[in-house]
């Protein structure tokens, strides 16, 4: 069942492919729970070993889901892994044959195994959580990928963004405001008395109340929810959409990205390492990148699955596409009215009203149009300057 | 220790059923002394799995209920200062020095134990349930991740205060917002998604032992539709059980159209949910009379339709 023979080198394999593969957060400190959970069931049960090892390498409900398909591939090889090289040391080096790719898995696994060996040593003074970097930054590593798409159109690489972007997004995230929130909290100057707190302050007094304290309801913290067009069609603006979503979530913490294709994917992880200055690829993205365009039911798929938990009054959506819908306008209409109605704004950003005399006429665009706030682009740092000015926030 | 299949069966024999992943990750907080942080749609048990896991293991159940605003203190002490207060007035006449004095206020008779303190000073590890934790503020969240690492609480007018046990910890998420990546390294994770039909049926015979098997069956079916529809509420477990009850107190063995015109309240609590189901009546009635058959290998019994496409692990 097990690739290797010792049992370390099949966990810490494992954890290096979890990590880099599916985007996990295995540290070191995961893989010795891991390996120290062990002792509770039998190791030759490998549903007993699935069970035990899901809660502790998996720390997301994506990753929960992930993580069978991870544990099959690695140890059972049901889904045929297709080897390929990150770097290319000339397609001379390979030979062809099933023998060929079994001995090219076991050299991706032992250069896996040895650098992460090695970096986990402890006069490397490594921070667990950052052994992927310094994997990423060997050269010559083997990487094992699955995706039905993925020769077709591999998703782009993410780095961090550079400061003329971070600027600009620092700036539209401190212009947007929503909504008051419904909580009193303390504040200096308010409209409602504390009188816990005067009473609380007044022990430094002799039990006299002579500093009165407030109350005040704060300003909810916006929510930027950002939805990314990865269809054939905005190929060529892909990259300048991704570089808005990663300035924005290194602005706020409170940001989620998702993209779509035909399909809806969460991409808000990748995103997020992106935004904290890791270069990093959107991982195994299938449908949801270079193929077709299903806006109305990637939007209806949204508010589905994550409606309920993202959408408020204080999210403010943020739509980048072309507009060139393939599916029945109806489900687009009644996506995006749900939108509006649930949420404080929602921006659309459309490449194409760049272009000389474009009037959004596309089906798409003439569906959702009514309940977009602010339509726009944006393509450079003064876009998103220029949307800061312009956006409109209920 | 425990393993999970003892885990599985005590839960069972408190009407609380638990698979095999689910007992596992239970026996894994016993195991590595680690927190689980338990996610999943509203109303599928995650807060009573740590009610039932503190009988399990006849210990008490300490709660700290999260929400908007909450801070520290409130979680960990405070001085009963209306106490303090009075006594500060009652001793005024007297002639004690000013630093026995300040000691008598600030001794434990006055400290205000909140769960997290409470928690900590046991004499028996306690299960520790940390409700909800996404309702919190982050500045919370990392209190929060100090606590759970160093297991202390410094109080500067007492001193540090060191765990004589640590707990058992659950946290609970419905997910309202993302929590920190530090805090999840710090915790075992487990995804509770809705019940398969089956599971759903052993659920409401363990839980209400009187409802007859069509009943069991029905409000199942009828479940699994509903979780199917994009409802603003979809219905977890505890609607489930609540449903029966109701039918049950109406005295009905099965479910028909005008049963579901009376109870469907205890379903559906969104206007729009209900105006929806108008609509595709027709599929549930279907699915009800068995004319329709569900989808054995769909989202309809396997997914959560909630928060996302999730498949139970290990089906």
């Amino acid at each position: 069942m097990y690739p290797f023979a010792s049992l370390p080198e099949n966990l810490i394999a494992f954890g290096t492919v979890l990590r880099h593969d599916y985007g996990f957060r295995v540290g070191l400190r995961q893989i010795h729970d891991a390996l120290r959970a062990l002792e509770i069931v039998t190791i030759a049960d490998q549903r007993a070993v699935r069970n035990l090892w899901r809660p502790i390498l998996s720390s997301t409900a994506d990753e929960a889901t992930l993580f069978d398909r991870a544990f099959d591939e690695f140890f059972l090889q049901r889904h045929g892994v297709r080897l390929e090289r990150t770097v290319d040391r000339g397609a001379g080096d390979a030979p062809a044959g099933p023998h060929a790719r079994r001995g090219a898995k076991r050299e991706r696994e032992s250069t896996i195994i040895d650098s992460a060996i090695e970096s986990s040593l402890p006069d490397r003074a490594v921070d667990i959580d950052d052994i992927g970097d310094a994997e990423d930054e060997q050269e010559g590593i083997l990487r094992a990928s699955y995706s039905p798409i993925a020769g077709e159109a591999p998703p782009p690489e993410i780095g961090p963004a550079d400061p003329a972007w971070q600027d600009a997004a620092l700036a539209f995230v401190r212009r947007v405001q929503t909504a008051l929130s419904r909580r009193w909290k303390p504040a200096p100057r308010g409209s409602r008395f504390d009188l816990r707190r005067t009473l609380r302050s007044s022990l430094h007094t002799g039990g006299e109340p002579l500093v009165p304290r407030w109350k005040a309801r704060p300003r909810l913290r916006p929510r930027f929810v950002m939805i990314l067009d990865g269809s054939r069609s905005m190929s060529p603006y892909a990259s300048a959409a991704l570089r808005s979503a990663v300035a924005i979530a290194a602005a706020t913490r409170n940001v989620e990205a998702f993209a779509f294709s035909t399909e809806l994917q969460r991409i808000t992880p990748a995103i997020r390492r992106a935004a904290s200055g890791r270069f990093t690829r959107l991982p195994h993205l299938e449908r949801a990148w270079g193929g077709g365009t299903g806006i109305g039911t990637c939007l209806r798929d949204f508010l589905h699955r994550y409606g309920d938990r993202l959408l408020s009054r204080d999210a403010v959506m943020i739509i980048v596409s072309d507009g060139l819908d393939v599916g029945h306008p109806d489900v687009l209409r009644h996506a995006m009215t749900e939108l509006r109605r649930r949420s404080a704004a929602v921006i659309w950003l459309n490449p194409l009203i760049e272009t000389l005399g474009y009037e959004p006429s596309s089906i798409g665009m003439r569906t959702a149009k009514p309940s977009i706030t602010t339509l726009a682009w944006v393509g450079d740092p003064g876009g998103l300057y220029r949307l800061a000015r312009t956006a409109r926030v209920s | 220790m425990m393993d999970a299949a003892a885990i599985r069966e005590r839960f069972r024999s408190r009407g609380f059923l638990v698979d095999d992943p689910f007992a596992t990750a239970l026996q894994l907080i016993l195991a590595l002394d680690k927190p689980l942080l338990i996610e999943g749609p509203a109303g599928v048990g995650k807060t009573e799995s740590a009610k039932v896991l503190s009988e399990v293991l006849e210990t008490r159940l300490i709660r700290l209920q999260c929400y908007e605003g909450l801070d520290a203190l409130t979680a960990l002490y405070e001085w009963n200062y209306p106490r303090q207060m009075l006594r500060i007035r009652m001793t005024e006449s007297e002639d004690a020095p000013l630093a026995e004095r300040e000691a008598q206020i600030f001794g434990e008779a006055f400290l205000l134990k909140r769960p997290l303190l409470e928690a900590i000073t046991q004499d028996q590890a306690p299960v520790l349930l940390i409700d909800e934790v996404d309702r919190a503020d982050e500045a919370f969240e990392a209190f929060l991740l100090e606590v759970l690492a160093e297991w202390q609480v410094t109080i500067p007018e007492l001193g540090t205060i060191r765990a004589r046990h640590k707990p058992h910890v659950i946290l609970t998420s419905n997910r309202t917002r993302e929590l920190s990546d530090a805090l999840r390294r710090r915790c075992l994770f487990f995804w509770l998604p809705y019940p398969t039909l089956q599971e759903e049926i052993a659920i409401l015979h363990a839980r209400i032992p009187g409802v007859s098997e069509k009943l069991a069956v029905q409000i199942g079916r009828a479940m699994q539709v509903f979780r199917a529809m994009p409802l603003q509420k979809a219905p977890g477990v505890a609607e489930s059980l609540d449903w029966a009850m109701a039918l049950m107190s109406l005295h009905r063995d099965h479910l028909d159209g005008v049963a579901l015109e009376q109870t469907i309240g205890c379903v559906l609590k969104v206007r729009e949910d209900h105006e929806l189901l108008d609509a595709r009546r027709q599929e549930l009635d279907q699915v009800l009379d068995g004319s329709r058959p569900l989808d054995p290998g769909g989202h309809s019994l396997s997914t959560d339709f909630g928060f996302g496409s999730v498949s139970r692990p290990g089906s």
